[in-house]
């Protein structure tokens, strides 16, 4: 564990050595992050402010739930952002015979060692602007809070999951450029009020690929607006999680690296 | 000996497409796509034993690269069995690469915009090497390596050469038992080649530490290797000593002249020399019998005839050993 941990701990110190390498591309990196994430709740603000709404939520509510989604990508992105681009560019140029060359699981090898600093504008937009809506929603009660922190493990879960899938993918779809489009399209349901999806949507979005947890559901629990059959949907998430872990373990023996 | 690394019967064979060429081809492998499966290794078995030095020849595609992966325990055999150092690489994978070392020479396991010296920190960490082991064994490293002062500068800026060298500590920080590299010396320029050939010699006697060594270049093998393996088109085609693979070659040099004067008309064709290119009528490559004439015998001959502005002296290409060994030995020598 101790090994697992210093790996960790060099890994990001790496990364922070890597970022200072190239300053201005972090500066800008971030900046560009930090500013696509704050111009998408301000189409929220536009949609309020023409007098429209999505049914049964108010404008402080949608920018939570959207602050959430934020704050959660932000903190995947951070863990496990490098993991779809590094393991992509390893099984093109056939150097994934490097990481195999640790005796470390693999995948834990990757995560460590692609700590994405660029993903810390995104989180902390997020924050700044769950600060902003929370500050906006009235008083949250202890027991909210600590309903939303597991639902928010939860929901990090899930992306996490989803991060792994795609970069399983991308040891049979050799260079695919365009896996994590798959992901976002998937996951831009987790940015709006579920109750305004088809039912079918919402259940597919609680139960198989449950992106609903990602911002919604935790945003819920700090509303008082959760029911007890939402708790059901936790289990799910951890294992769509475990889903994903396997599947890139799976996908590693499929690995044939290029003629040398 | 006892082997420390047992292959059996090693076969991998994966899928590709044929994709052809041109735009018509290009568009239709769009809808189409042949599927073409490629031996890469063919049933090849060999045993290796503690402290030798392997070296394992082939053109490009002989699939040399591809049999040094599954030692390593990076792809998984199509089928055979591998066993170095009780381990079945593929299957124990996390086990077993902690005791050995690879340096792949088109693949970096350095951190490309760190200093190497916090890649080694990272296989500090990762093998969990102790503090004062770590520090002794860096110095030692670097110090025969002759490194001491690149290792603070970042990866990118480092030459070929420098970086090679750097990977050679990333792959001994750990005291491996067993050195795998695949094509070590490619692209390197002269000096380098030598100080890691003679960092190879000295690891192998004071560890007595087992060398795989993948090469389409001969002099590596020659330098280094005690016992040669022939790999081409994924059939082991020589497995023997050194001093037999030479029998073989029979002795043979090529020199590549750039003449200062027109050598049209001269026939430089006689027992011992046989012309292999004439590029022109100033530039010719001969090949030159060794065992009939020495080289500095050969030039000092050659230069009482004719002025020349350039030489360069060279080992058969690998591909003519191939040829030059079935020709000899009719194919496989098992």
């Amino acid at each position: 564990m101790k090994r697992y941990l210093d790996v960790y701990k060099q890994g990001m110190y790496s990364a922070l050595q890597s970022a200072a390498a190239y300053r201005m591309n972090f500066i800008v990196s971030s900046l560009i992050t930090l500013a696509g994430n704050i111009l998408f709740p301000l189409v929220t603000l536009l949609i309020y402010r023409a007098g429209t709404s999505f049914p049964g939520w108010g404008l402080y509510e949608v920018l939570l739930i959207q602050s959430v989604f934020t704050m959660s990508s932000g903190l995947s992105s951070l863990i496990f952002g490098g993991v779809l681009w590094t393991t992509m560019s390893h099984v093109r140029e056939g150097s994934f015979e490097v990481i195999l060359l640790k005796p470390l699981n693999p995948l834990f090898f990757i995560i460590a060692t692609t700590f994405s600093i660029d993903s810390v504008g995104l989180f902390l937009g997020g924050v700044s602007l769950f600060i902003f809506a929370a500050m906006h929603v009235g008083a949250i009660p202890v027991l909210f809070w600590l309903q939303f922190a597991g639902m928010f493990i939860a929901g990090t879960a899930v992306l996490a999951g989803l991060s792994l899938m795609m970069a399983a993918i991308s040891f049979k779809w050799v260079g695919n450029s365009r896996i994590s489009e798959l992901a976002d399209s998937v996951l831009h349901i987790g940015k709006y009020p579920l109750p305004i999806f088809p039912k079918a949507v919402q259940a597919a979005a609680t139960m198989i690929i449950p992106v609903g947890m990602v911002g919604f559901l935790p945003a819920s629990a700090l509303l008082g607006r959760v029911h007890a059959s939402d708790y059901a949907a936790i289990l799910p998430c951890f294992l769509f999680l475990a889903a994903g872990i396997w599947i890139y373990r799976h996908m590693i023996r499929l690995y044939e690296g290029v003629g040398g | 000996m006892m082997p420390v690394i047992d292959v059996q019967h090693l076969t991998k064979t994966y899928k590709t497409y044929k994709r052809g060429a041109g735009m018509g081809q290009t568009f239709k492998s769009f809808f189409q796509r042949e599927e073409v499966v490629v031996h890469a290794v063919n049933d090849i078995s060999f045993a290796i034993g503690q402290g030798e030095i392997c070296g394992i020849l082939g053109p490009n595609g002989a699939g040399k690269s591809t049999a040094i992966k599954m030692l390593c325990g990076a792809l998984y055999p199509t089928s055979g069995e591998i066993q170095v150092l009780g381990y079945s690489p593929a299957r124990d994978r996390k086990r077993y690469v902690g005791k050995i070392g690879a340096v792949f020479g088109q693949k970096s396991q350095l951190i490309w915009d760190i200093p190497p010296i916090d890649s080694f920190h990272m296989n500090k960490a990762i093998y969990g090497i102790a503090n004062p082991d770590f520090k002794s064994r860096l110095e030692e490293l670097t110090e025969l390596l002759d490194i001491a002062h690149v290792i603070e500068k970042p990866t990118r800026v480092l030459s070929l050469g420098e970086r090679m060298k750097c990977e050679f500590v990333m792959a001994m920080l750990h005291r491996p038992d067993i050195l795998f590299l695949d094509e070590p010396t490619i692209g390197l320029d002269v000096i380098a080649k030598v100080k890691i050939r003679e960092f190879i010699r000295q690891m192998n006697k004071k560890q007595n530490m087992t060398c795989i060594l993948t090469t389409h270049d001969l002099e590596d093998v020659e330098e280094l290797a005690h016992r040669v393996i022939v790999i081409n088109h994924g059939d082991k085609v020589f497995d023997d000593s050194l001093q037999q693979l030479k029998l073989f070659l029979g002795e043979k040099k090529r020199v590549n002249f750039t003449f200062a004067e027109s050598v049209q008309g001269t026939v430089f064709d006689n027992a011992y020399t046989k012309v292999i290119d004439r590029l022109s009528d100033f530039q010719i490559t001969l090949e030159v019998d060794t065992a009939h004439i020495s080289i500095s015998d050969f030039l000092e001959d050659i230069s009482r005839k004719h002025r020349f502005s350039d030489i360069s002296v060279k080992e058969l290409p690998i591909q003519q050993v191939v040829m030059n060994i079935y020709e000899n030995a009719g194919g496989v020598d098992e």
